[in-house]
């Protein structure tokens, strides 16, 4: 937590009472208010052409891939009982179900797709996450895909880094995963405190 | 051709030419308020996804609803925390996932009119901050904000001890002026 300034350190000694007063009382709301937060990408700039269908057009179609999210993991969740029954499944990877990502921030140009196949005998879901487009990573840096509820991350995936700007990455995930409604990307540095979004469902 | 839109006008006027139509107007609001709504979101819903779908509600409803805004009743701001309050409202009724239980000691958090208030202030603080300039804005979130000593701020900014302290207290002094009314 940001340490609370000292109000005579700002504005010094040579102020008179009352405006010393005045401007003591803005000192206590910035304060009490705190800092405003950064908006996030998506927000940073005005919406396109048609404000009142674009705004009210981004939830639903957030809306939507989340209810295709949930339905692909419930799918594969009960394909998981299904499959898991069955004598192994099949040579390489065979995807059941294949989902869309989109780059966010300074990786806005960047794309990826998770291949999500059937359950192996333990349950677990094999991912492949195709990814395209992500910046290079600075040395000791990586990227960290979660799964996400209402886009806070809830489970880690796995961590990958790039080379020349893509990569295909294996990935696993517990048949058993429930309630999860998205994917990110993060870009993650040693002892870092940012966690920046570069790619999102 | 787009009309241009200057920095003193009021929002009462930007709402006004939003409602006819005029998308600078609206991209003028947007960019006054879309930080404070985000802010008002976040403390109330407290999840960042739902916070950025209450900001485009907002947004969608200032879009949609400015021939309801009645300039004789009011200034712009009020009018358009309004509009925010009820997406934000809609947005918290939306929620899915059950409501927290009840704690059994009684909650030492602020009763709903002094949240209520602290949401207002802290909206017309945030709100305020926007009409800083540049460098008035920069000393006052690196003075309260970052943990920076005055010193510090200097050396981070490269310029002198003087006039970072000058620059804060002009910051400070604007402030006092665009929220007249909060310090009454």
């Amino acid at each position: 937590m940001t340490e609370r300034p000292e109000f005579r350190e700002l504005v010094g000694d040579d102020l008179s009472p009352g405006e010393r007063a005045r401007l003591e009382r803005v000192h206590e709301l910035l304060v009490t208010a705190g800092p405003p937060p950064e908006l996030p990408p998506g927000l940073a700039e005005p919406p396109g052409e048609s404000p009142g269908d674009s705004l009210i057009g981004l939830p639903r179609r957030r809306a939507g891939a989340m209810l295709a999210l949930a339905a692909a993991i419930a799918l594969v969740a009960f394909l998981g009982g299904y499959v898991a029954g069955r004598n192994g499944q099949g040579e390489g990877f065979s995807a059941i179900k294949t989902l869309q990502m989109h780059g966010k921030g300074a990786a806005e140009a960047a794309s990826a797709t998770i291949e999500i196949g059937g359950p192996d005998t333990s349950g677990n879901l094999p991912l492949r996450v195709v990814v395209h487009g992500l910046p290079p990573l600075q040395a000791g840096s990586y990227y960290e895909m979660f799964l996400t509820k209402h886009g806070k991350p809830i489970a880690a995936c796995g961590i990958f880094t790039v080379g020349g700007r893509n990569a295909t990455v294996p990935m696993t995930l517990p048949g058993t995963a429930r309630g999860y409604d998205g994917w990110i990307v993060t870009r993650e540095a040693p002892g870092g405190d940012t966690h920046p979004v570069v790619l999102t469902t | 051709m787009r009309a241009v839109v200057a920095e003193e006008t009021t929002d009462g006027e930007l709402i006004l030419r939003t409602r006819d139509g005029d998308r600078d107007a609206f991209e003028a609001l947007y960019r006054r308020y879309a930080r404070s709504v985000f802010g008002l979101a976040l403390r109330r819903l407290g999840d960042r996804g739902r916070a950025e779908d209450a900001v485009q509600e907002t947004f969608a409803s200032v879009w949609r609803g400015a021939r309801s805004y009645r300039p004789e009743r009011g200034p712009g701001g009020p009018w358009i925390y309004a509009v925010a309050r009820n997406a934000i409202v809609d947005r918290s009724r939306a929620r899915s996932e059950p409501p927290v239980e009840a704690p059994e000691q009684q909650s030492q958090e602020a009763g709903p009119p002094a949240r209520a208030e602290a949401s207002w202030t802290a909206w017309r603080i945030h709100r305020a901050l926007e009409e800083l300039s540049p460098s008035e804005r920069t000393v006052i979130e690196l003075a309260y904000w970052s943990g920076l000593s005055q010193s510090e701020v200097s050396e981070y900014l490269g310029i002198p001890l003087g006039t970072v302290k000058t620059r804060t207290r002009a910051a400070l002094a604007r402030l006092a002026d665009l929220l007249e009314e909060e310090l009454r």
